[in-house]
């Protein structure tokens, strides 16, 4: 699905992410797990072509996409890909139908078919009758699984999530995970930023970040101290 | 694109004060375009259809101009059509009259009282009476004016009642209004008898000349008028003159167009005023939907789609303002038609150059708000809450 070889980014003197090396087959769960600053976001958001300022070299599906135009690059982000983010990243104005149709505005969908695929993930996700609801009507478990069935709408063939639980009580975050798994086993690829050791359990590996290098196995990571 | 116009309508009504506040300065300038154009088109029109035939090419018209205001008799006659003929550069010569109307003597009980007097005309809108025309059956029924019948028979009706022209009696069958625009004498008659009491009264005071192709007609009206003043049968009782029908207009025409100025003046600075509003208010919300602009380029909006749908709003908001200054527009030239000796018109294209200036304000203000949304990074707009 993707590889990144020897990736890396800095802010100036300060080097967020150095000599990435991580190799993603299709239908994998990955967690990555680090602590606060470490520079997991920072990771995902090159995985998801959302940052295209970095060095090294990023496979996605055996492309590189580092000189595509910013077109293509949404196109793609559109058509294949499936955000979810740190705090839900909800349009707090629109309502949860009018939040989830967001990636269809963009692809080439035609309007009847946007109603059945929004009802799809709805259901999917278990906030049937609720589609008229605000996010701040909504529970945060509720907004996550909205953010989840947006992720999801257009059928993306990677879904990755940033802390998709980090807001969330144990009990709705193994929700959430059991809707994850879901989505796994229908053959989505799936790529996880979490602090949280039981979410990551959900995983089918797991993977560590620390000031901005990446250890593939977690008695690597304190290694260098 | 539909999508891109209800997104545009959703958040423009999510802040429906400021975005009436913006689109004040559209509503005005708008609404001065259509009064322009409304009084502009009005004028024109009134123009060619009222004088239109003075402008006919290779014609001069003289007219003779009593010294006397009581003398009704005098003017030009067929002796002067034979004279100007004669005048080198002629071709023919119509005779014609600026009078509209005859006057007459009338008398009801003691009271009289000389009045002017016409034909009435096929239709006319009754105040009082039945009937929109004459009944011709009865050389005897005429129609006043509401203000003839105030003047004569004070706080009695006058419908019915006799009231004697010339020595002949006649009886009044209706009573009309006068405006304060619209010239009527205060007596209607039939047209019969107008001819065969009336017609004479009316003197030919104009004299249309009729130029050869190759003559000047500058200098056929100069000639014309000295023949009139040498050989002129009436040229003792007043005095002849090339007459410029384009005179009154142009002296109208130039205070007409002051006003245009101005208020093309007034209309220019508030679309000024206004773009720089709207400019101001897309770049607010810009910023404040820096998290949206985020969310939509990550689920696939490109920086153009980013782009159109700004400037979409941007223009949605002016075309609103421009809708509600036509309205606006209508109403001001109500009220500028209650002061103008015409009738300023709202034609259709004066609507297409409103809707097509408010989109315009709407694409040049909304543009470099739009690009700074199409092109701020995305990793910063991710990070917005
Ligand atoms: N625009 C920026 N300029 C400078 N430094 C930045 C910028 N963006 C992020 N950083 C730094 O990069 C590092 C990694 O940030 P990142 O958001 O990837 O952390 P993270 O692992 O996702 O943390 P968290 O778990 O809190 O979300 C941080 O130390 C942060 O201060
Ligand atoms: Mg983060």
């Amino acid at each position: 699905m993707l590889k990144i070889s020897n990736v890396g980014k800095s802010y100036g003197q300060f080097k967020v992410l150095q000599d990435i090396n991580l190799e993603v087959p299709e239908g994998e769960f990955l967690a990555i797990m680090g602590p606060s600053g470490s520079g997991k976001s920072t990771l995902i958001n090159i995985l998801g072509l959302l940052d295209q300022d970095y060095t090294g070299e990023y496979l996605l599906n055996d492309k590189n996409y580092k000189d595509t135009s910013d077109n293509l690059l949404s196109r793609i982000r559109g058509d294949q890909l499936g955000f979810v983010f740190q705090n839900f990243k909800l349009l707090t104005t629109y309502n949860v139908y009018e939040n989830i149709e967001v990636p269809l505005v963009y692809s080439k969908t035609e309007q009847h078919n946007k109603l059945e695929r929004v009802e799809d993930v709805i259901e999917q996700v278990g906030l049937a009758g609720k589609e008229k609801s605000r996010p701040s009507e909504l529970s945060g478990g509720q907004q996550q699984r909205v953010a989840i069935a947006r992720a999801i709408v257009n059928h993306p063939k990677l879904i990755i999530a940033d802390e998709p639980t980090g807001a969330l009580d144990t009990k709705t975050s193994k929700e959430i995970m059991d809707i994850f798994t879901k989505l796994n086993q229908a053959g989505t690829t799936i790529i996880m930023v979490t602090h949280d050791e039981e979410v990551a359990q959900y995983a089918m590996r797991t993977v560590y970040i620390r000031d901005g290098r990446l250890y593939h196995d977690a008695k690597d990571v304190f290694k260098n101290d | 694109m539909i999508d891109k116009i209800m997104i545009a309508f959703k958040s423009i009504g999510k802040n429906k004060n400021r975005n009436f506040l913006t689109m004040l300065g559209i509503i005005i300038g708008i609404a001065c375009v259509i009064a322009i154009l409304a009084v502009g088109d009005g004028f024109t029109k009134t123009m060619t259809k009222g004088m239109g035939t003075h402008n006919d090419k290779g014609r001069v018209t003289i007219s003779f101009q009593s010294s006397s205001y009581d003398d009704v008799t005098s003017g030009l006659t067929q002796n002067d059509v034979s004279t100007l003929e004669r005048v080198s550069g002629v071709d023919h010569v119509k005779l014609d009259s600026s009078n509209t109307a005859a006057t007459a003597k009338i008398q009801y009980k003691t009271k009289r009282e000389s009045t002017d007097l016409n034909k009435a005309p096929k239709h006319l809108k009754l105040y009082k009476g039945v009937g929109t025309t004459i009944d011709k059956s009865d050389m005897s029924n005429i129609f006043i004016s509401h203000g003839l019948a105030t003047r004569i028979f004070k706080g009695e009706s006058a419908l019915n009642k006799p009231l004697i022209i010339e020595g002949n009696v006649f009886i009044i069958r209706g009573i009309y209004k006068v405006s304060d625009f619209n010239y009527r004498p205060d007596i209607y008659v039939s047209k019969d008898v107008f001819k065969q009491l009336f017609a004479n009264q009316i003197t030919q005071n104009i004299a249309r000349i009729y130029v050869q192709p190759d003559a000047n007609k500058k200098t056929v009206g100069k000639q014309a008028v000295q023949q009139m003043k040498k050989f002129g049968e009436d040229k003792q009782m007043g005095s002849y003159s090339v007459s410029n029908p384009d005179q009154i207009s142009k002296t109208f025409t130039k205070m007409l167009n002051y006003i245009t100025y101005f208020v093309a003046l007034v209309a220019g600075i508030s679309l000024l005023i206004a773009g720089i509003g709207v400019m101001n208010v897309m770049y607010i919300t810009v910023s404040e939907r820096r998290k949206e602009i985020g969310i939509r380029r990550a689920f696939g909006a490109t920086s153009n789609d980013i782009r159109s749908q700004f400037l979409i709003e941007s223009v949605v908001l002016c075309v609103i303002g421009g809708l509600i200054g036509i309205i606006c527009g209508y109403a001001l030239v109500a009220v500028i038609n209650a002061f103008l000796p015409f009738k300023a018109i709202v034609t259709g294209y004066s609507l297409a150059i409103s809707l097509s200036v408010s989109t315009a304000v709407g694409l040049i203000f909304g543009f470099i708000p739009s690009n700074k949304a199409a092109q701020s990074p995305l990793v910063g707009l991710l990070k917005e809450e």
